[in-house]
């Protein structure tokens, strides 16, 4: 009841004090740089970051949450309606998105991504406020040890990302593991694959890699697969966004729940974020939902689970933030900055004077307003990037190719990066040409570092044993879900071959 | 009109419009932004005293700036970008003591001569936390427990060959041995205490204040020469008996073969602002010692002596 009456407050002293313009800025800026390819949220919120100086801290938080709710969902426009990713929290969004877009369904596409964001946010924004502070002290239990098998359960998700040859898959993932680890490695800093290179010596990071292969690379394979020219090819899209019926929504009610939940939880782990909750919530689907041998062909449920896992990840890591001064990702260690910046320290002091606790909730009731603001802008804003669609080609080439290096250049303000930029198209312009799969390699660059530092970590902490891997409620559930993930093909493959044999033995 | 004089009098217009331009502009250094390098992620401890110093440089000099980070390697990369770019006082860069440590642990491509420290701009003790609901009392509780059972109480820290690894591994040296789990993230660190995943915090006062004063965590022991001002309660390392003392200090640097004439307005606008009252809130903020500030020739001694001390700490390891 007094959070209620808290956030009714805060809503009010949002509307009152003039703060719903930084909202809409925000929510503007966090769809602008996410559908940029290589422009990430995080630099997003860095680049906003400086014009907060001047301002209160409420609108700076307020403004700099909204880059980060938005930035999770305005990435999939373009990796349904192009086939790039914007974020590589899309990633998911390219199979079912963009093959629904391909079946002549953009708009419905579009739409089932707008109810989950909405979903996604407003569920676990609401879940995340009111058990704000059991939640917060719930993402301390997590170890190195549940965030290694978290991010395990994340790169078993390759099982599902796999398509025509699950051996290839596998391939893929492991070179984009062997990418990850070139440079110098956290824990002991030695140099690894550097070959005295000063450009590999600083690793190469994954947004060059993801943005090499799907942004750079997809404008190679078009380039490649028919002349490109600068007369007009897109067809015009009349509906712009179409909703699902509500009866349609509760036919996927079990994907909605499982994602939510997954989402919301996942977010709380410090350091998972988006990308994580994105692959694992698509990879759950892919193991658990009525549909998964259709799945990756078109289906809601692959656009749904994706895209809450996304934005419910948000609330996740704002309420340790704000509870406990804790920053689980990239975006909230900058917001995090933003706080110290303006002279205040969030943690459980700032909900112990009736003042400071006005402003936590100020920016909780502006998390609920960013998702309701993000959902009515994205209408707008839909129309705008379907428009792109009837821009000729040529042009929208050059385009996407000077936002792949600008973002690139801007992430760690390094030329070195935009030569890796080239090198990455190319081989992901190779990869399409040899129908080899280049999800799984972008998902092992993403993860391996995350799944390296813990699992060093790990090891360290408990005198390299292995069993700390499995000895705990949290991490004993993960790696159970990642047996199965692992295992079920094989199982099934196996199931379907005795049954085959037997149907031949019959025969015989 | 003839041709001729048309074209005099274009001339004598042009000659004029480059008189007009005040003859000193390019002369006057700096007269364009000057990129402020940060090697660690927006949000870190650095990155925050880089941006201070950022916004009072502006005023004091009349250009900008701008802050750029460009993380990773224990501030390696960063480094590397400065002193490879050219030395003409337009690339200055924050040099933490985690990176500087680097020329103890494992000597990196480059070397102190490399640079110009234009002033120690920030010092702040570093010393151990526990959790507020700890076992572990006092640092005497520590102590105890470490030599009962050696190898088995864990410290968070930043990375191995950081000032935070070679104190640990001094104090191993002196009889007690601690195992130093690394996390890169602040934030996975200060999780890994609150949560008791590790017994022990190593750190830096400056990002903890907000921890103590919330009442989750404890300071047990601070590596300084004095003790710290608001907890004179808790002993420093040398009235335990461990003289260590390996403060976090963040350097402004430049190239070293930049014109002496820059490096003397950049340093002369380095003294001036840190003397600033906001530079002082700052630092009372982030819990740094008021008296941070190092000139250049003070800085360079004091970086031989805590380097040949990191040296000597890291021997054996």
């Amino acid at each position: 009841m007094e959070t209620l009456h808290l956030l009714s407050q805060g809503m009010i002293h949002i509307i009152a004090d003039g703060y719903l313009t930084m909202l809409v800025i925000g929510l503007i800026v966090g769809m602008a740089v996410s559908v940029m390819p290589g422009l990430g949220i995080v630099m997003g919120i860095v680049l906003a970051l400086p014009f907060t100086y001047s301002m209160a801290v409420e609108p700076s938080i307020i403004m700099l949450t909204a880059i980060y709710m938005s930035g999770t969902y305005a990435g999939c426009f373009t990796a349904i309606l192009y086939r790039i990713p914007g974020e590589p929290n899309d990633i998911p969004m390219l199979w079912d998105g963009y093959n629904m877009s391909r079946n002549g369904q953009t708009a419905e596409a579009l739409g089932w991504a707008l109810i989950s964001a909405f979903i996604g946010g407003i569920v676990s924004t609401a879940f995340m406020v009111g058990l704000a502070i059991p939640l917060g002290k719930l993402a301390l239990q997590f170890s190195t040890a549940d965030y290694f098998a978290a991010v395990f359960l994340g790169l078993t998700s390759v099982v599902s990302l796999a398509g025509a040859s699950i051996v290839n898959a596998f391939i893929g993932l492991f070179i984009g593991l062997l990418i990850s680890t070139v440079g110098v490695d956290s824990i002991y800093g030695s140099e690894r694959f550097t070959f005295d290179s000063p450009i590999l010596v600083n690793g190469i990071p994954y947004i060059t890699v993801l943005v090499g292969m799907y942004g750079f690379g997809e404008v190679l394979t078009r380039i490649g697969r028919k002349p490109i020219n600068f007369s007009k090819v897109g067809e015009p899209i009349r509906t712009n966004t179409a909703f699902p019926s509500l009866k349609q929504i509760w036919d996927i009610r079990e994907t909605l729940l499982r994602s939510t939940v997954l989402g919301t939880l996942l977010g709380i782990v410090p350091g998972a974020g988006a990308t994580v909750t994105s692959f694992i919530a698509y990879g759950i689907e892919k193991q658990y939902s009525k549909r998964r041998d259709l799945l990756g062909s078109g289906l809601p449920e692959g656009i749904v689970a994706p895209q809450i896992g996304s934005t419910a990840s948000v609330a996740g890591h704002m309420v340790p933030l704000l509870t406990l001064g804790i920053p689980g990702s990239g975006a909230t260690a900058i917001i995090l900055a933003a706080f110290l910046l303006h002279g205040v320290q969030p943690g459980p002091l700032l909900l112990s004077t009736a003042q400071s606790k006005l402003t936590v909730y100020t920016i909780f009731a502006s998390m609920f307003m960013a998702v309701v603001g993000m959902c009515l802008l994205s209408f707008l804003w839909i129309r705008v990037v379907v428009r792109v669609l009837s821009i000729p080609p040529a042009v929208l080439a050059a385009v996407v190719i000077m936002f792949s290096l600008l973002g690139t250049y801007a992430n760690r303000n390094s030329i070195s990066d935009m030569m890796l930029i080239v090198v990455f198209g190319a081989l992901g312009y190779a990869f399409e040409k040899f129908k080899f799969p280049i999800s799984p390699l972008v998902l092992g660059v993403v993860l391996g570092p995350l799944a390296e530092s813990s699992f060093m970590q790990t090891m360290i902490s408990h005198d390299n044993d292995f069993t700390a891997f499995f000895n705990g409620p949290i991490r004993g559930t993960f790696m159970a879900l990642s047996l199965a993930a692992l295992l079920f093909p094989v199982v099934r493959n196996s199931l379907s071959r005795r049954k085959s044999s037997m149907s031949q033995t019959v025969s015989d | 009109m003839s041709y001729y004089a048309k074209l005099l009098i274009a001339a004598v217009g042009v000659a004029q419009l480059v008189a007009a331009c005040p003859a000193d502009a390019a002369d006057v250094y700096p007269n364009r932004p000057v990129e402020f390098i940060v090697p660690w992620g927006a949000g870190g401890g650095s990155d925050q005293t880089a941006r201070e110093l950022s916004k009072l440089l502006q005023a004091e000099l009349k250009v900008s700036f701008p802050v750029v980070n460009v993380p990773g390697g224990t501030g390696n990369a960063g480094m590397v970008k400065m002193l490879s770019g050219p030395s003409d006082g337009y690339s200055i860069s924050l040099l933490a003591w985690d990176t500087f440590a680097l020329l103890a642990s494992r000597p990196p491509k480059w070397k102190m001569s490399d640079f110009i420290t234009l002033g120690i701009v920030i010092q702040l003790p570093s010393g151990f936390y526990v959790s507020q609901d700890s076992d572990y009392k006092s640092w005497a509780d520590v102590e105890k427990a470490a030599k009962a059972n050696p190898d088995g109480l864990k410290v968070a820290i930043s990375g191995f060959g950081s000032p935070d690894d070679l104190t640990i591994h001094q104090l191993a040296k002196q009889g007690i041995v601690l195992k130093a789990v690394p996390y890169a993230e602040p934030g996975e660190r200060y999780s890994s205490l609150l949560g008791h995943h590790v017994d022990l915090l190593y750190s830096p006062i400056g990002n903890i204040g907000s921890f103590v004063s919330g009442q989750q965590m404890r300071p047990i022991l601070f590596f300084s020469d004095e003790p710290i001002k608001g907890f004179e309660d808790v002993p420093t390392a040398k009235q335990s008996g461990h003289d260590i003392s390996l403060p976090q200090r963040r350097a402004v640097i430049v190239k070293a073969d930049t014109p002496p004439a820059q490096v003397k307005v950049l340093s002369d606008a380095i003294a001036a602002v840190v003397a600033k009252p906001e530079y002082a809130e700052f630092l009372k903020q982030e819990l740094a010692s008021p008296a941070s500030y190092v000139p250049t020739e003070a800085a360079a001694s004091l970086m031989e002596s805590d380097l040949a001390a990191m040296k000597n700490m890291a021997a054996g390891k």
